[in-house]
């Protein structure tokens, strides 16, 4: 059959160089996931691995390129970065023609050219009270004239009116869209180059409105053939995907930009003709079937595994190589930190750890000095990560890599400061508040496995600083519901970037948010008041001072005890090219290709 | 489960009210060597779990003695594979920009810092250097695999004894006021356990768990909650076909009590069927704990049981790492082995009808 | 015995009704809510409650019930909090390759266990019967997790006998290729208690007086063993089988997430950490009809192989 085709292709050579080449339907990528997906409406799940699928399917306005360092924004269906009016309330953008839907049945045959209306459709559906989306934040608070719609269809019997005209998200013509912001909004680009905003075909939407998740239809590269929910996923091409060429123009000294420059340069967009995607919930299997080539690409090398494939260097763990045994058979890796922070929270609403009276601060900074970061993050993270020290992480704009938010390690000390605040030791062998009360710190914690690790380590800091703790174990929802109702002392907590700017982490200790992002529960008015200056200005040196401020708020006030931002390996077989882990997106496949045997 | 609560049906036999039976037993136990040479090994692991609770055995089990995943000591070093040094950076050290941190002078508690510093002398303590090797090896935090088994296998006694316990009682009370009393009592019982055995053992299991918590009392009570019914069973068949025989209709007839003749007159009779059941649901739940340990319902942090250890063993052997999943494997099978083997050697000298 | 059947139907309501009731208390009144985790991590409490209201969770709990006593008898169980994905089709796509792979096992373990335990009870009190019962005792000591993690790590991977794990497309594909070492897995842990099981009703049977009569009147052993003892130990050999069915539908949880088999224990246990309240309800309604189901024709069947057997 191939020989015949190959024959074929010999034959019609001509012709085959003036139409572009579909991507060859053998070249299958079999790529796995570590956690389940939940579906493939963008409006309705927000979980990374669904949205990583979407990237595929889905084309939100901008983009980012792919070899940039640090992550960029381009246009994508959009013929330029949007003009802003002069006073930065109002944006248009013009759409590029020609652009059209993947085949489905519910455009009749007919192809169907993406407009302005569907850009508009796609932003306006996250504020739909209907479709419960919980990514509407993007949208809601932001647009002049939306947050009024989604009023109305939030009361009895409401619906979300879409044919009214709003000034916010308003189609102009068939290819210019135009958005008008009631405050400044400095993320809106990067909004706009999310998966989640991605325009959509209101006659798909409504033709399966049952049924969204399993219905993706979109401009991108790809669209979805076959969906086993949590099992498995499989994306071919989509015939109408326009003609592009890949034209990486990588940093010079950016090693690995150039290697995916020189495989992919001059190829046509994409190459993988289907891309086939095993979830894994145990690493053994996951990690087996890559090691026996019946995976191409390992998603993420799991965490019990890093110290057997990777050789890290424990005093910089940016530096890393594959170990030799795999080397020699030509597995490659590719690797970058993720744009995400964990640390551990205390709950500034608790009577004992929480306020920002000096015997609490004190309480919590010797907590803080006595956890043991450094030898947690070597024996569970297998030195897989870098210590945080500053909220915003690195890779997101407004990021500071020159400050040291937490105090160093130091029991000894830490034991003295607890005795200098009063907090004696009582006849039971633990430590009492200053007027003598005994305590025990509820250390919440989620169940499982690596939960557990986490909390041997605690333990031990607790035992030094002779603190009674009590560990409780639940499961994820009553995690979130005791952070976001603030009945905790100690939790850990993570955040992993929507879009790399710093306003997306800074917003974390800001006293408005507790009850929903700021699940420290904190509070502290000279923080409140320099992230409402910062959030009136765009990333610049300016904003940047008044983060450096805000962090050293943090800092003084121990509000948080020291936690990771880690690392993403991913591996790749020999003959997988192109393929690069990406700040920002969560899958690279529609930029690889494969190298046939 | 469902092989567990099987199992249990066919010791239904006929009894009668037999003093000798015990004595008899002990008898006929002692000459089936295998039973006999079990019940000596089950003995010790009895001991080595009381050993354990009292903190004699594998308390320090905690102490962090080895580097992480120190490998057995009859192994072969293998060298490690490390990366070349580091180039250094162009430029040198002093172009960098100086560390940004709190000053004291901003600190609100900086005061306190500073003399706590001057203070901390009294609190340092000696570094001891990490064992490379240990007899067994050692697990991710460098500690004694073979204290940890020793301590493990004693928490996994302890719950499996307990879990068994408590289900026997459950087991019991239910079916024995079920057979004993008969009736709408007997229809409300029946009713409640055909519920239990109608919901797959899986998701009760883990709808209890989900809804408990963790640690061991949640796995002892889930494990109760999901292991009675058997139990249930076998006792009311024997206190329907028990509570028409003539010495209980003659306690009847000199006014014993009701109570008194569930407890004291029929009780008994069964107590060879509940050793017999007590022994089978503690093996299997020594060995569900494992599975239960696996799905994340564990114990705590400061607790180790051979379920945990097992949990802990698909992330090591992929690594390579094997010494803790063969030790806790090795214990628990002789334990397991030893003690079925002396629940058939049990079963065979407490029936009534062999000779 | 039409009347029998009838009675036993009319049974099956009040212990539905139980099921649900413990279902439902268990989750809904007890169980965590999964509002927290569906409403994303930017969650609002307006968010919360506009997703709560979406999933029905602001509805009283007796209102909730009243649902829940609907969809149970349309058998309609609305749609997946997770996926979203009507209940029907999830489960629809995932007990095929549940049964596939514990429908062989079962088949496979009743072929080895049942003569061997028939052989072992014939020997019964000898050598070959101790032994046995050793090994076997010694293979059921040893943990499920433990067979599954090291099997599949010499056998599939060191070793390369079988894939390491995986699903393909078509029965037979999946029956010859990825089922085998799942299969022996499993194998390796029913085996031993199975055998031990089987052989006691093998040798209650052969106590029974008309055995000792038979011996009595002279016949050979090998024919008091075909003749009378393996006919009627299957009785209760086809029971305990017809009883453990229902149980397929459910999967073998561990085997399914180690060997990547898209199967119903892999979604009970993803329905269970996420409190995906549909598919938890569906599956335990569907498999306690089942088990119910089943019961009924367990004793039906006992019925008709022994006539001696009174049905009350």
């Amino acid at each position: 059959m191939n020989m015949y085709k190959a024959a074929l292709a010999a034959l019609l050579g001509v012709s085959a160089l003036t139409a572009h080449a579909d991507p060859d339907p053998d070249k299958v990528l079999r790529a796995s996931f570590n956690a389940p997906e939940t579906g493939y409406d963008p409006a309705k799940v927000s979980d990374v691995y669904s949205h990583g699928v979407g990237e595929n399917i889905f084309e939100p306005l901008l983009t980012y390129d792919y070899v940039a360092r640090p992550a960029k924004l381009i246009p994508n269906v959009v013929t330029a970065l949007p003009e802003v009016s002069a006073d930065g309330s109002t944006y248009i953008f013009h759409l590029r023609h020609g652009i059209y839907f993947s085949p489905d049945p519910i455009f009749k045959g007919v192809k169907r050219e993406l407009t302005a209306a569907d850009a508009a459709y796609g932003l306006k559906r996250l504020a739909d009270p209907a479709v419960a989306s919980p990514s509407n934040y993007l949208v809601l608070g932001h647009f002049v004239g939306v947050d009024e719609l989604a009023d109305a269809a939030g009361k009895t019997g409401g619906k979300f009116d879409y044919d009214k005209v709003v000034e916010g998200i308003k189609a102009v013509d068939r290819y210019t869209l135009q958005l008008k912001v009631k405050t400044p909004y400095p993320g809106l680009q990067y909004i706009l180059a999310m998966p989640h905003t991605s325009p959509q075909a209101r006659e798909v939407i409504e033709g399966y409105a049952s049924n969204t998740p399993a219905h993706p239809v979109g401009t991108g590269p790809y669209m979805l053939q076959d969906w086993k929910p949590g099992v498995k996923t499989v994306l071919i091409y989509n015939p109408n995907f326009r003609h592009e060429v890949f034209n990486f123009q990588p940093a010079a000294d950016d090693a690995e930009g150039q290697r995916v420059a020189k495989e992919m340069n001059g190829k046509t967009y994409p190459q993988i003709g289907r891309i086939e995607v095993t979830v894994f919930t145990e690493e053994q299997p996951m990690w087996l079937q890559f090691k026996s080539q019946q995976l191409d690409e390992l998603y993420g090398v799991p965490q019990p595994l890093i110290r057997g494939v990777l050789t890290i260097d424990p005093n910089n763990p940016r530096r890393a190589k594959i170990k030799d045994e795999y080397a020699k058979i030509g597995l490659k890796l590719s690797r970058a930190l993720d744009p995400e922070i964990t640390y551990f929270s205390f709950n500034g609403k608790d009577p004992i750890l929480g306020g920002l009276g000096k015997p609490q601060i004190a309480l919590r900074r010797a907590i803080a000095m006595s956890f043991d970061e450094q030898s947690a993050m070597r024996d569970i993270r297998r030195n897989n990560a870098v210590r945080v020290e500053y909220i915003t992480p690195p890779g997101v704009q407004g990021h500071n890599p020159h400050f040291r938010m937490f105090f160093p390690y130091n029991r000894p000390q830490a034991q003295a400061l607890l005795d200098q605040f009063g907090y004696k030791i009582g006849a039971d062998g633990y430590r009492t508040t200053p007027d003598g009360k005994p305590f025990t710190i509820d250390f919440l914690s989620n169940e499982g496995a690596i939960g557990r690790q986490w909390d041997e380590y605690w333990q031990e800091a607790f035992d030094v600083l002779k603190l009674r703790v009590s560990f409780r174990h639940v499961a994820f929802n009553d995690l979130l519901k005791a952070m976001r109702s603030c009945t905790y002392g100690i939790t850990g907590a993570a955040w992993i970037a929507d879009y790399p700017d710093g306003d997306n982490f800074q917003m974390l200790m800001w006293s408005k948010n507790i009850g929903a992002e700021n699940v420290s529960c904190y509070s502290s008015p000279r923080y409140d008041k320099l992230y409402e200056q910062s959030q009136q200005l765009h990333a610049g040196p300016e904003r940047d001072k008044l983060y450096d401020a805000m962090n050293k708020v943090v800092s003084e006030d121990s509000a948080w005890a020291p936690g990771e931002t880690r690392f993403r390996n991913r591996m790749m077989q020999p003959w997988v090219l192109g393929d690069e882990v990406h700040p920002i997106f969560q899958t690279s496949w529609r930029f690889t290709d494969i190298q046939k045997k | 489960m469902t092989t567990m609560i099987n199992q249990a049906a066919p010791a239904a036999t006929e009894t009668r009210p037999q003093r000798g039976l015990w004595a008899m037993g002990w008898r006929r136990l002692k000459r089936n060597k295998v039973a006999f040479c079990s019940f000596w090994v089950v003995m010790a692991y009895m001991l080595l779990a009381v050993a354990g609770w009292l903190n004699i055995l594998g308390d320090g089990w905690r102490a962090q003695i080895a580097v992480p995943y120190a490998p057995p000591s009859f192994l072969a070093k293998t060298v490690a594979d490390t990366l070349p040094p580091e180039a250094p950076v162009a430029g040198g050290t002093a172009s960098a920009p100086a560390l940004i941190m709190v000053t004291p002078e901003e600190d609100p508690i900086g005061k306190e810092m500073e003399i706590a510093r001057q203070n901390m002398g009294k609190y340092a303590t000696a570094n001891d250097a990490k064992l490379e090797s240990l007899p067994f090896g050692a697990d991710l935090r460098g500690r004694d695999v073979i204290h940890k088994t020793l301590k493990g296998a004693s928490t996994s006694i302890f719950v499996g004894l307990l879990g068994a316990l408590l289900s026997i009682v459950i087991g019991t009370s239910l079916g024995s006021v079920a057979g004993y009393f008969g009736g709408k009592v007997d229809d409300f019982l029946n009713w409640f356990y055909s519920v239990f055995t109608s919901v797959p053992d899986m998701l009760l299991l883990l709808s209890f768990a989900a809804v408990a918590g963790r640690g061991i009392k949640t796995i002892i009570i889930v494990m109760a909650l999901t292991s009675w019914t058997g139990t249930f069973r076998l006792v009311r068949a024997e206190y329907l076909k028990l509570r028409s025989r003539e010495y209980v209709q003659a306690a009847s007839a000199i006014g014993a009590s009701d109570a008194r003749r569930m407890f004291v007159h029929i009780l008994p009779n069964i107590s060879h069927l509940l050793l017999v059941q007590f022994s089978l649901l503690t093996v299997a739940l020594i060995k569900y704990e494992a599975i239960l340990s696996f799905l994340g319902f564990g114990v705590g942090v400061t607790q180790v049981s051979l379920g945990s250890m097992l949990a802990e063993a698909p992330a090591e052997l992929v690594q390579g790492f094997w010494w803790q999943m063969v030790a806790v494997t090795i214990a628990m099978s002789l334990l397991v082995t030893t003690f079925s083997l002396l629940i058939d050697g049990l079963r065979d000298a407490l029936d009534p009808k062999a000779r | 015995m039409l009347s029998y059947i009838i009675r036993r139907v009319l049974q099956m309501i009040p212990t539905l009704f139980g099921v649900m009731l413990l279902v439902f208390c268990l989750f809904s009144v007890f169980g965590g809510d999964p509002s927290l985790v569906l409403a994303g991590k930017h969650m609002t409490p307006a968010t919360l409650a506009n997703v709560r209201a979406q999933l029905g969770l602001d509805q009283p709990l007796t209102t909730q019930f009243m649902i829940f006593v609907k969809q149970v008898f349309t058998l309609d169980f609305g749609t997946s909090w997770g996926s979203q994905q009507p209940v029907r089709d999830v489960l629809a796509s995932r007990v095929g390759p549940s049964l596939t792979l514990s429908g062989a096992l079962l088949v496979v373990d009743l072929l080895l266990a049942v003569p061997l335990a028939a052989l072992v009870a014939y020997f019964r009190g000898g050598l070959t019967d101790r032994i046995v019962t050793i090994c076997c005792t010694l293979a059921m000591s040893i943990s499920a997790l433990v067979y599954i993690v090291a099997g599949q790590y010499l056998l599939a991977y060191k070793w390369g006998l079988f894939p390491v794990g995986g699903w393909g497309h078509g029965f037979w594909t999946n029956l010859l290729i990825y089922v085998p070492l799942p299969m022996l897995m499993g194998l390796m842990v029913s085996l031993g208690p199975d055998i031990r099981f089987y052989r006691s009703f093998f040798v209650e049977e052969m106590n029974h007086d008309y055995v000792r009569t038979a011996r009595a009147k002279g016949l050979s052993e090998q024919k008091v063993m075909l003749k009378h003892v393996l006919r009627n130990a299957l009785i209760p050999v086809v029971t305990t089988v017809m009883m453990s069915l229902p149980y397929l539908l459910i999967g073998a949880l561990v085997l399914e997430s180690f060997f990547q088999i898209p199967g119903m224990g892999n979604e009970v246990v993803r329905a269970m950490n996420n409190s995906d309240f549909p598919i938890i309800k569906a599956i335990t309604v569907y498999v306690a009809l089942a088990t119910m189901v089943f019961n009924l024709l367990a004793d039906l069947i006992y019925k008709l192989i022994d006539p001696r057997v009174q049905l009350k």
